[in-house]
């Protein structure tokens, strides 16, 4: 009887826990579905048609791509770029949004459109006319050329995240350190960012991916100088060596899935503390 | 310890047509508490935001013992304000919100230790250190709110409705330790109200505030029983107005004539008014009494309120017993002892101390 009663409980009250738990087992099935997939390709040296498992198993195709020094210099590349281009993207969101999130003023709704519109336009339609004039100002094929085309895409995800934080941002903290006694950076440094602590992780997140995963503008402005993880994934698939192209994909995967977990990490710990408040 | 002169202060908010402040000077004694009490949107805050440094005033200056604020910057004016809700910072624990104040002062470590458990001691709440904003009520929050605002020993103290989103019996608790703590610090403090009976109870002095302009200057008491001319008696409660001329000591009031004791220094038309606990009814008529009816009473627990129309007026009437019925004509009694004399509303603000 108890122990009914507590199934009812974990259920949400009076319905069957199996649907639910169905829903969830097929869940998991899609999102890890493809994963096993890529594991069992990048362990694999021989499989062939009627197996249901790779003939002869080894993590050394894996290895050898991790050890490859052009895969490094790739991930490297890559890991600098999306850092850099998620700290210029936060630093130039921030007060964006901040204005955009805080006050009513005319020609906000245009601002709002022009922000979004790299979302909507394809990336090779800005690359290409973008191509010529990074070429006149020298800025092809240089890592400060990449960083700034990244950017394009990235501000709009950026202070879309950031903007929801401060539509609901309440000044009266600021006004309260500053009367007592905080000066402007105190401010930002102990007030501002921590109570816009979640909505920043968001930010940083979408940046971060969006800038790990572009490949087109990459190519276009980098000029095949700047080598990210993309391009070499797309030089393999070209190839069409499975296990290779698996083996990447799975490095390719690594650093997108530490950075939701930091996020995500971030984002239960301040919303269990500001959350409480209200 | 401090005292603060606002001079000729004038501040208009953009995209506002009327002023918020209109031209308006008070003066706050060292060591005092000052209520500025006035409707909303009267300008009252706005007042605390212009000390504060959180809005700058348009014309006028703000001196601090004589000396000018306006150009110092928020922070370092040591003017602290509480508003109505706490904002304690739901990311640092209690102890870390008190100390806040005197971590941007760079005090060090020990000292913030000691001042922060004397503090939290001064507001009554010894054990709550370590807790988190979020668990605590919000009278809690209120006082350490104030804990936080006190432990900077601030020249000024100002607090914008502090009390106004607690429950009766906590905002007296609050009040009751707001006031014995100013007591016992001595620190110079303004409290904006819309709560005439908060002004009275903890104010050494009462500023009233309207449209952005002082309306008068007093303490409670004298503001209270004799407010000096209509707008003041008006936001002191009383709605009973009578004017006429007078002619030894008889006045020729709109609702007949009416002995009074106060008698106008100048010939022409005379304004009295009599606060609502000074009028009484009766069923017989006497010396002093206007023939009115009952129009309706509403129950308020200590005292029943009574509407009586006398011709096209309606005055309230404050009494014991709700015994009158609805339509019934009565006498309404005005002792002359407590028909006192104002001054015409003047449209300058006028000053009694």
């Amino acid at each position: 009887m108890a122990r009914n009663a507590e199934d009812n409980l974990a259920s949400g009250g009076g319905f069957s826990p199996w649907p639910a738990y169905l829903g969830y087992a097929l869940l998991y099935l899609l999102l890890l579905g493809p994963v096993v997939g890529l594991v069992l390709y990048a362990g694999s040296t021989r499989w062939f048609f009627p197996d249901l498992l790779p003939a002869t198993w080894t993590f050394e195709t894996f290895w050898r791509q991790l050890s490859n020094a052009r895969t490094q210099q790739a991930i490297g590349t890559s890991l600098l770029l999306g850092g850099v281009v998620t700290l210029l993207a936060l630093v130039i969101a921030l007060p964006a949004a901040r204005t955009l999130g805080l006050e009513r003023f005319p020609g906000r709704s245009l601002v709002l459109l022009l922000l979004f519109l790299p979302t909507i336009v394809p990336p090779l339609a800005t690359g290409m006319g973008l191509n010529i004039i990074f070429l006149r100002l020298g800025l092809a094929g240089s890592l400060a050329g990449v960083v700034l085309v990244h950017l394009i895409p990235v501000l709009p995800y950026t202070i879309f995240a950031l903007i929801g934080v401060f539509v609901r941002y309440d000044e009266g903290y600021e006004q309260q350190a500053r009367t007592l006694g905080a000066g402007p950076l105190r401010i930002l440094w102990q007030v501002t960012l921590p109570l816009a602590g979640p909505g920043i992780a968001v930010a940083a997140l979408f940046a971060f991916l969006v800038s790990w995963s572009q490949y087109v503008l990459t190519l276009l402005i980098g000029g095949g100088q700047v080598i990210t993880l993309p391009m070499l994934l797309f030089a393999a698939v070209a190839g069409g060596n499975p296990a290779t192209i698996a083996a990447l994909a799975l490095i390719f995967a690594g650093p997108p899935l530490v950075a939701i977990a930091l996020a995500a990490r971030a984002l239960t710990e301040r919303t269990t503390t500001v959350g409480q408040q209200y | 310890m401090t005292r603060i002169a606002l001079e000729h202060l004038h501040k208009t908010y953009p995209r506002q047509a009327a002023p918020a402040l209109e031209r308006l000077s008070l003066e706050v004694e060292a060591h005092t508490l000052l209520a500025l009490l006035g409707p909303s949107g009267s300008g009252k805050s706005t007042i605390l935001k212009l000390i504060a440094g959180i809005e700058d005033p348009d014309q006028g200056d703000i001196c601090f013992d004589g000396r000018s604020i306006l150009s110092i910057p928020a922070h370092r004016r040591g003017a602290v304000l509480m508003f109505q809700k706490a904002y304690l910072f739901p990311f640092l624990s209690v102890a870390d919100n008190i100390a806040f104040g005197l971590r941007a002062k760079g005090v060090n470590k020990a000292t913030i230790q000691t001042e922060v458990q004397r503090m939290l001691e001064l507001v009554g709440l010894p054990a709550m250190a370590h807790r988190r904003p979020a668990q605590l009520s919000g009278g809690e929050q209120q006082r350490i709110a104030l804990a936080r605002a006190l432990v900077v020993q601030p020249q000024v103290l100002m607090l914008d409705e502090p009390f106004s989103s607690l429950d009766p019996a906590v905002r007296q608790n609050l009040q009751e330790a707001v006031r014995r703590i100013q007591r016992e610090l001595g620190i110079t403090t303004i409290l904006v109200t819309h709560d005439r009976s908060e002004a009275l109870a903890m104010a050494d002095q009462v500023a009233l505030i309207e449209r952005g302009r002082l309306v008068a200057h007093a303490p409670p008491q004298r503001l209270y029983e004799r407010p000096p001319h209509r707008q003041a008696a008006r936001q002191m409660g009383i709605d009973t107005f009578l004017t006429g001329r007078v002619t030894g000591t008889t006045l020729q009031s709109q609702f007949g004539p009416l002995t009074v004791k106060e008698v106008p220094s100048h010939g022409g038309e005379a304004l009295y008014a009599i606060r609502p606990e000074h009028l009484s009814l009766g069923y017989e008529p006497c010396a002093h009494s206007l023939a009115a009816t009952v129009q309706s009473q509403i129950y308020r627990g200590d005292h029943v309120e009574v509407q009586v129309s006398l011709g096209e007026t309606v005055l309230r009437v404050r009494t014991n017993a709700a015994c009158w019925s609805n339509g019934s004509g009565v006498f309404l009694h005005i002792p002359p002892e407590h028909l006192f004399l104002l001054e015409e509303a003047r449209p300058e603000p006028s000053r009694l101390v």
